[in-house]
């Protein structure tokens, strides 16, 4: 029997085609009018960074120095591609990928392998955006007929970049793993358990009268030490912010702002990945166990952005220690525009949490896209991203009072 | 007391719920019939406060739950078909966190979960985060946050489901005491012998509407408490517990 008309491949395919369709239609008319937009002003960002180098290019070595540079930006977001895909592929197998108990089905491995690989493989969707931004921007520097034919060159590197990626994430998880060699790589993967045995016993809580905020702000503190994708996020925040302190000890350059300018990119970083991880912590509330408590918004508001508060002082405080020799005027202007941004970028992922849930992954999507929307303003014009991220702020803020009416499950 | 009146929701084209009325009065437990896809577990998680009803409108104690969510939310306990935890956290660390947000003196309610873990036998379990549990275990665990704070409306859905034997008598009698104490209990379930011996009526739906109402003469008296196969189980349950 031809493998492409084997009942199994067909119903891979059928399942394929049903979950894109069932995806596409799970997004709100508005939200995928927004994700349209927001990928027309990446594109457009990605031109307008694009554009001018190209054009240098052209004049000094006419068509043959854009193509060039042209694939050389395609083989960068080709590499990044593969990286991502397989960072996620991996974490997926790992995880327990999504669908049923696929070992539990009569399904040859290889194709189950393939289908997996797939639904990570998506991700590499996301990339195309700006590799369209980078292909405009070769327009009318190269010969007509040139563009045409690089146009599929360029979604061939990226189809290849992530199956490329699902290969390495396949072998990222299967690495380390010792048991039942002659067995195939995915029925190991997804046989793999962890321990069976008992787990650590857990200290007893103590049962105190406490306010509803203080218990969830004590919630959300165990949660984010014990689950791994949260720890994950409060971690990557942390290191960001111990690098943006460590920034100041950088040797003295020709000027003092390059030291500035690194504690601020790399201190923005880690207030970004605090807003993920504020997001992280509303997708960890079961939707069931939590709505049918008698919580107000200002409760699971209150204690998510106490917890941002208080990493925004402790982090005020840090660069103040770190900054001495900053000069009082320089430091002042450092720390309020640091700590603003950290609370403004706070205040938009609690609003997309809360009024989300109890779909953290879109409120994360959005987070994520207002960010690079504002950073992308503000090297348009600077102070711009500023505008832009208040009004995201102001925006989302408007979702709040209609919180307990939200997505359903 | 709960109070349902004209209930309508819908998922797209389908109609779930539709205009659905019902009253289950203080101390009342009233059993919810129905074949899959009748409309049980949404006529439950609309009660509940878990989505917003198309028309209609859910009183508990006279107070409208989705014009005064907070005030009804206190005076309601619901056990879910599928519950959902905080799976990191220990059941004692899930139920004293419930216990906060209801706003329960503290001493009273560890040892009330504690006498409800003993009973439903999770006792020596509670100190393992909620993702080691089983099925049986986690609907335990969801009965017990239910009731913690002896509410005025209770929903279960399908809530002894996956129960052992000894769990399941000790939640039908902890319902009763419940429902002794006042509670108004609307339990739905699709073995019509747990409603046979725990309801005091029952309401049949069928397509998303009330089919019929049946009160307890329309299926007689079974005798109350244990079946005799369950007490045969108690006996040996008890017997390998305490030799």
């Amino acid at each position: 029997m031809n493998p492409s008309r084997h009942p199994e491949t067909q119903a891979f395919r059928r399942l394929r085609s049903g979950l894109a369709r069932r995806r596409l239609a799970q997004l709100e008319p508005r939200l995928r009018v927004e994700l349209f937009l927001l990928s027309l002003l990446l594109a457009g960002f990605v031109f307008w960074q694009v554009r001018t180098p190209f054009a240098s290019l052209s004049a000094e070595g006419g068509p043959p120095a854009v193509a060039g540079a042209l694939a050389l930006t395609s083989a960068v977001l080709a590499f990044l591609t593969a990286g991502f895909v397989a960072g996620r592929h991996a974490q997926r197998l790992r995880g327990g990928p999504p669908g049923p108990e696929w070992l539990g089905l009569p399904l040859d491995p290889r194709l189950l392998a393939r289908h997996l690989a797939w639904d990570s493989g998506a991700l590499a969707g996301w990339i195309a955006v700006p590799t369209i931004g980078v292909w405009i921007s070769a327009f009318g520097l190269v010969p007509l007929a040139w563009q045409i034919a690089l146009l599929p060159a360029l979604a061939w590197s990226l189809f290849l970049a992530s199956r490329l990626g699902t290969i390495l994430g396949q072998r990222i998880a299967l690495w380390k793993l010792r048991d039942h060699p002659q067995l195939d790589p995915m029925v190991r993967i997804l046989s793999a358990r962890t321990r069976a045995s008992r787990p650590r016993p857990i200290r007893a809580p103590r049962w105190t009268r406490k306010s509803v905020r203080l218990a969830f702000w004590a919630k959300d503190l165990r949660v984010s030490l014990r689950v791994h994708s949260v720890r994950q996020q409060l971690l990557v925040a942390v290191l960001f912010w111990a690098l943006s302190l460590a920034a100041w000890q950088l040797p003295d350059m020709a000027a003092r702002h390059v030291d500035y300018a690194a504690a601020f990119v790399l201190g923005l970083l880690g207030s970004a990945a605090l807003g993920e991880w504020l997001v992280a912590l509303s997708g960890s509330d079961p939707f069931a166990a939590v709505r049918v408590l008698p919580v107000r918004l200002a409760d699971i508001w209150g204690a998510r952005f106490a917890s941002a508060l208080l990493a925004t002082l402790l982090l005020v405080a840090g660069h103040a220690l770190a900054a001495r020799e900053l000069s009082p005027q320089a430091l002042r202007v450092f720390l309020v525009w640091l700590a603003g941004a950290t609370l403004m970028i706070s205040a938009l992922a609690v609003n997309y949490g809360v009024t989300l849930f109890p779909r953290a992954d879109i409120a994360q999507r959005l987070l994520g896209l207002s960010l690079g929307l504002a950073v992308a303003a503000s090297l348009m014009v600077p102070l711009l991203g500023w505008l832009v991220l208040l009004t995201a702020v102001l925006h989302s803020a408007r979702r709040l009072p209609h919180w307990s009416h939200l997505e359903e499950v | 007391m709960l109070r349902v009146r004209d209930l309508t929701r819908s998922y797209g084209r389908l109609t779930a719920l539709s205009s659905v009325s019902l009253d289950v009065q203080p101390g009342e437990i009233v059993g919810l019939l129905g074949a899959n896809g009748a409309g049980k577990s949404t006529l439950l998680r609309t009660a509940a406060g878990l989505q917003p009803p198309d028309a209609g409108t859910v009183g508990i104690q006279g107070i409208d739950l989705w014009a005064e969510p907070l005030a009804a939310k206190r005076l309601l306990g619901y056990a879910a078909e599928e519950p959902s935890f905080y799976e990191e956290l220990s059941a004692d660390e899930y139920v004293a966190f419930v216990a906060t947000v209801r706003g329960l003196d503290p001493l009273a309610a560890r040892a009330r979960a504690h006498t409800l873990f003993l009973r439903l036998g999770l006792a020596g379990r509670t100190d393992e985060p909620v993702h080691q549990f089983s099925h049986g275990m986690r609907k335990k665990l969801s009965f017990a946050a239910a009731v913690l704070h002896h509410p005025a409306v209770l929903l279960c859905d399908e809530a002894l489901d996956g129960f052992d034997a000894s769990g399941a008598l000790e939640a039908k009698a902890e319902l009763r005491t419940l429902a002794g104490g006042g509670c108004a209990i609307l339990f739905s379930s699709h073995v019509t012998e747990a409603i046979e011996r725990l309801c005091d009526r029952v309401v049949l739906l069928h397509r998303g509407r009330v089919a019929r109402v049946l009160e307890r003469a329309a299926w007689g008296s079974p005798a109350p408490g244990p079946s005799p196969l369950e007490r045969e189980f108690l006996a040996v349950a008890r017997d390998t517990l305490h030799p």
